[in-house]
């Protein structure tokens, strides 16, 4: 059985520590090579194209994509393989539209390549708010997220878990800025890729190494029968399918910690490849959970829903348990334990990335280019930087604790992603391919798709006026039907309204520059 | 001065080149097909999982069913549209971008902001590369990739 909070599971807090002592000897030396802007946010632009794939791999695999995905597919089966089709299917549209024009373009935040021919202070301060705004709903998710899986996985209170979590994420960042970032990632998306292919191993063992008995088993092993195997259990309501379905496609291509990564490798041609070898991880592993969640289906069967808990996030630990020899068994322990650690790094890996890009908005936007009017030394940049990471970290972990373990995770990251696909993803694909597109539009593209999306969350199904609670004033789940259209149309509208005869640079050296990477910024020299 | 760090490039200059033309249209040829594909690919598939609960749901067989196969497909085809655009990148883009990069290092050498040169003209007129289909995406080896690194 999963341990309670009261009792310790101490294998798995050995396997934590010894990963705790890992990433912190490479923060460490992370740290001596951290002394110049582009070393703190960008690596020095020296990752390579495969590492670069590996880390955005680690950034993008969150706990919600490993327990939350097999999760879902144990509890209500194929609606759970929408999740992981939509996170996939994602990549194609950063690499077509974004993945190249981001390196060419830009230094070290989305803001730059978006306020790149606009009103600077203005554009800026928008995009860091659209940064800001995913951010903060993503970190608290994860980090509300982390709390509550330590807590049942290894057992100390939610608080503490919320707290060390926070603690080993501010490190990482404040010291050892994107090279210990990425290594994190990098190290995670190992880990947590050789965690899955060993369950799955076990899993198809089971089943007697054919795949295709995967669905009938398990299908077998379910109350509900045939529907098991077909869409609708967990979204009833086809408007609210396509909705999620946009806001995962688009919404991707508008995640600051995913654009990020793309300042950290020495050209758009190892930025291109590192998006293929991201696409390749992320396939293989999305693949491996959803045979883990019909695994698990097959393994638990329905006795193991109530273990598993809300939304079925335990159910991958609990499928671990019983692969090892079930509960109190050595193999079981020594299983679960394994499977808590990676899921406690993948966490780690993505709360860092969060807190890198925010602190990034908060520093080289909004300090450097708003307040100071890029007057500032790199020193101070990098100073602030580090500030503005213990601040965000600090208010994360504030709002976590505060809203407790009933904070609701799903919401808080379906609004992260709506932001994304509203407010970041209009504005930045229109800065670098509309000709006429101006402050005014970018403006209030961002604030728009920012304000649209909490507002049709709020007013959302499962939110207003209460859970499960009939009457809302907006019908769907999902905003990005609504809100993603509105985000393009302010672009627009703000556009065609206003007009602008001082632009920062011009249009022609920005779509120059996106196409052909002339005078786009180099690897650090070392 | 130089094209590293972009200071005193004739950007306008650059953008009429021939060269930079068909970068830009060689570029669009592929991603304009390639993502109407994609995005017809997947909402397809999403718009089934929403109305077509029992067509997505017969067994094609013992259990697995329709919707699965074409989840199944959903990855096929990212994976093939990736490394096809490394490989369609590499051998039509990026040369024209070594061109580009060529001609205004030498165009602010030269210290010229002259029009643009028509002498060097774009030689293949390179229309045959079919739009992306479906099916017969070529998924390319795996060193693909590592070649592209």
């Amino acid at each position: 059985m999963i341990p309670l909070a009261a009792d310790l599971n101490e294998l798995a807090l050995g396997i934590f520590a010894l990963i705790v002592a890992i990433t912190l000897g490479i923060t460490y030396w992370a740290s001596k090579r951290t002394r110049s802007a582009t070393e703190f946010w960008a690596a020095g632009r020296g990752i390579t194209g495969v590492q670069n794939g590996f880390a955005i791999a680690g950034d993008y695999m969150s706990a919600a994509s490993f327990l939350g995905i097999a999760g879902l597919i144990f509890l209500f089966g194929f609606d759970g393989v929408l999740y992981a089709v939509g996170f996939l299917v994602a990549f194609l549209t950063v690499l077509f539209l974004l993945a190249e024009r981001m390196r060419n373009a830009g230094r070290y935040t989305i803001a730059d390549v978006l306020s790149f021919r606009l009103n600077q202070r203005p554009a800026r301060a928008a995009a860091a708010l659209g940064t800001l705004a995913v951010a903060a709903f993503y970190l608290i998710a994860q980090m509300v997220g982390a709390g509550v899986l330590i807590q049942a996985l290894v057992g100390i209170e939610f608080w503490l878990a919320v707290v060390v979590t926070g603690v080993f994420m501010l490190c990482y960042v404040v010291f050892g800025g994107m090279i210990a970032t990425t290594w994190v990632q990098i190290i995670k998306a190992g880990l947590l890729l050789v965690g899955t292919a060993l369950l799955t191993i076990l899993v198809l063992n089971r089943v007697g190494w054919n795949p295709l008995d995967l669905f009938s088993k398990a299908e077998a092993r379910s109350e509900d029968g045939e529907a098991f195997l077909k869409p609708g259990l967990f979204l009833p309501k086809p408007i609210d399918t396509i909705s999620l379905g946009l806001a995962l496609v688009l919404g991707t291509a508008g995640l600051p910690h995913i654009l990020m990564r793309f300042f950290t490798v020495p050209d758009a041609k190892a930025a291109r490849s590192s998006v293929v070898w991201a696409i390749f991880l992320i396939g293989a592993f999305y693949l491996m959970v959803t045979a883990l969640g019909l695994g698990a289906r097959i393994v638990l069967g329905s006795a193991g829903e109530e273990a598993a808990g809300k939304g079925g996030n335990l159910a991958a630990p609990l499928l671990a348990e019983a692969l090892g020899g079930g509960a109190g068994t050595v193999g079981g322990d020594v299983l679960l334990a394994f499977i808590a650690a990676v899921a406690f790094a993948t966490i780690l890996a993505v709360v860092a990335g969060l807190v890198i890009s925010a602190s990034g908005a908060v520093a080289h936007d909004v300090w450097s280019n708003v307040v100071r009017h890029g007057r500032d030394s790199e020193h101070e940049e990098i100073l602030v930087a580090r500030i503005a990471a213990l601040g965000v970290g600090a208010v994360a972990i504030a709002i976590a604790i505060i809203g407790g373990s009933g904070l609701n995770v799903s919401f808080m990251v379906g609004l992260a992603f709506a932001v994304a696909a509203s407010a970041n993803f209009p504005a930045l694909l229109l800065a670098l391919t509309w000709r006429r597109f101006n402050t005014t539009g970018a403006v209030a593209g961002v604030l728009v798709g920012v304000v649209s999306s909490i507002a049709l969350v709020i007013m959302s199904p499962g939110v207003w006026p209460g859970p499960d609670s009939e009457g809302s004033p907006f019908p769907l789940a999902n905003p990005g039907i609504v809100s993603i259209p509105l985000g393009f149309f302010a672009c627009w509208l703000g556009t065609v309204l206003s007009r602008e005869h001082r632009a920062h640079r011009t249009f022609q050296e920005l779509y120059v520059r996106s196409e052909t990477g002339i005078g786009a910024e180099r690897a650090a020299t070392h | 001065m130089d094209v590293t760090t972009g200071r005193s490039v004739d950007w306008e200059r650059i953008e009429r080149l021939p060269e930079f033309r068909e970068l830009v249209a060689r570029r669009r040829r592929f991603v304009v097909p390639a993502t109407a594909f994609f995005l017809i690919w997947y909402f397809g598939f999403i718009v089934l999982a929403g109305y077509a609960e029992d067509f997505m749901g017969t067994s094609i067989y013992e259990g697995f069913t329709v919707g699965y196969a074409l989840a199944l497909t959903q990855f096929v085809m990212v994976g093939s549209l990736g490394l096809w655009y490394l490989k369609y990148s590499a051998r039509h883009l990026d040369p024209l971008r070594v061109r580009i990069a060529e001609e205004a290092d030498a165009a602010t050498a030269a210290g010229e902001t002259a029009t643009a040169p028509d002498a060097h003209g774009v030689h293949e007129g390179r229309f045959d590369r079919p739009p992306p289909g479906a099916v017969e995406a070529p998924p390319a080896p795996a060193r693909e990739t590592e070649a592209n690194r």
